[in-house]
């Protein structure tokens, strides 16, 4: 039904930004206030709005 | 990946997944409210505030807080003196009802404010839904064994997310990122969204769980660096008379300040019986002040009778992992957005978990289903964790 046929370096490329962008959000906080937390929480929302938009149905 | 390595890690992935299940969902649930636990606490107690004076008002000595507080209750034992956390020109005093307090005994705190050596608060701590949460999400109300059992589930959680990742490759093979499957029966989309939120969410899952399994030995690990140090510091006081008398405490947090230069004391342990302290020292714990820094406590050890420094050596590198682990595990470090978006992680690793019994429950059914009529190749098409 799909000729779609990817490699584990495809399959993981979209989780293993997603888990460096969310490796980057727990550690900047954890360094320093202010723009260390604003980093923090906009590596975070990345992955969440990520997730939010592709759970909606968004291909 | 052979097919029977695939079954493999399936086996691994359905075992470890079905025996944490249960508690993970408990934990994640409990956990919840736990993530807005100042928030919460500030909204149903309101506790005093220091009286406004100016900026330049001086400190009053400790010793003064002291006399108050054993003047009020002279048949308790004053235990830690602390400065409060949230509250500016706050010092709580805590008094136990027996020498030894051992740990659960909840502590009478008395606030004082720090210039005016007033008191402006009594509070027994006994109660309260938020403590009752935090204790079950701890231990399910059964104290160091219950705690030991939810930590070999967080193991057993680390080991499920490992494995779903290793058949996170086959099962993704033909799909791409993020593709969930609307068309066919609801099983295939819950698969895909089972996969799709794991995915996204791994990281945060792993670090959670991880620091949470460390939390759980904490208790093992302070008892363990106490047996190491304690017979070391008590030694040259066996065989002495018991104390005669406590040196001053405001000498000794001027010691252990000039000690420990660049930190800031937060509490101090008077000589006592109890595991937390020493019966012959003050012990005085001290933070940093960068955000790293402020999670990691220094203890400074002074003698009860003549108030010298003993040793303000480091904490052993395993209770500084401990103490770095915990606003990991907490979401606590990095102001309210970020609570904001633990408590989403926390409710999208609660979909996971329950998607993931789901789909064993889907499971089980069709393959019943599938053995009655004898029709193999449905199962492949749908197959989410292979039986």
């Amino acid at each position: 039904m799909n000729r779609l046929r990817q490699t584990t370096g495809d399959i993981f490329r979209w989780p293993l930004w997603l888990g460096v962008l969310t490796v980057v959000g727990l550690a900047s906080a954890l360094f320093g206030n202010d723009g260390w937390d604003a980093l923090s929480w906009i590596a975070l929302a990345i992955p969440l709005a990520v997730l939010g938009w592709k759970a909606s149905g968004h291909s | 990946m052979t097919a029977r390595s695939v079954k493999w890690w399936s086996r691994v992935h359905k075992w470890t997944s079905l025996i944490c299940t249960l508690f993970l969902l408990m934990l994640c649930v409990t956990g919840l409210p736990l993530i807005f636990h100042d928030e919460i606490d500030d909204l149903f107690k309101s506790e005093a505030a220091a009286r406004e004076l100016p900026a330049d008002t001086p400190q009053a000595p400790l010793s003064r807080l002291i006399e108050v507080a054993e003047a009020r209750y002279p048949q308790r034992y004053i235990q830690v003196l602390g400065w409060d956390d949230d509250r500016a020109n706050v010092v709580n005093v805590f008094l136990s009802e027996t020498p030894e307090s051992p740990p659960g005994k909840r502590f009478l705190k008395l606030s004082f404010d720090s210039r005016t050596a007033e008191l402006i608060g009594e509070d027994a701590q006994q109660s309260g839904l938020m403590r009752i949460i935090r204790i079950f999400h701890r231990d399910m109300l059964l104290g160091l064994p219950g705690e030991l059992f939810l930590g070999v589930m967080g193991l057993l959680f680390v080991a499920s997310l490992v494995s779903g990742v290793v058949l996170y490759a086959p099962f993704m093979r033909r799909l791409a990122f993020g593709a969930v499957r609307r068309t066919g029966v609801p099983r295939v989309k819950w698969l895909d969204l089972h996969n799709l939120i794991g995915a996204v969410t791994l990281v945060w899952l792993l670090a959670v769980g991880l620091t949470g399994v460390i939390n759980t030995i904490s208790l093992p690990l302070f008892s363990a660096w106490r047996a190491q140090v304690m017979p070391e510091l008590i030694a040259p006081h066996l065989g002495k008379p018991p104390l005669a008398q406590l040196a001053d405490i405001d000498d000794i947090v001027t010691t252990a300040r000039r000690a420990l230069d660049g930190n800031t004391p937060t509490s101090i342990v008077l000589p006592t019986q109890a595991r937390f302290g020493t019966p012959r020292h003050f012990i005085v714990w001290t933070k940093g002040s960068t955000p790293i820094t402020s999670r990691l406590f220094t203890p400074a050890m002074l003698d009860a009778e003549t108030g010298q420094l003993v040793t303000a050596r480091g904490l052993p590198w395993y209770l500084r992992a401990l103490q770095v682990s915990r606003p990991l595990h907490f979401g606590d470090y990095g102001g309210l957005p970020l609570k904001i978006i633990w408590a989403l992680l926390d409710i999208a690793a609660i979909v996971v978990l329950a998607s993931g019994v789901y789909l064993w429950l889907g499971k089980r059914k069709s393959s019943r289903a599938v053995t009655q009529v004898r029709a193999q190749p449905a199962v492949a098409a749908t197959s989410g964790i292979g039986s």
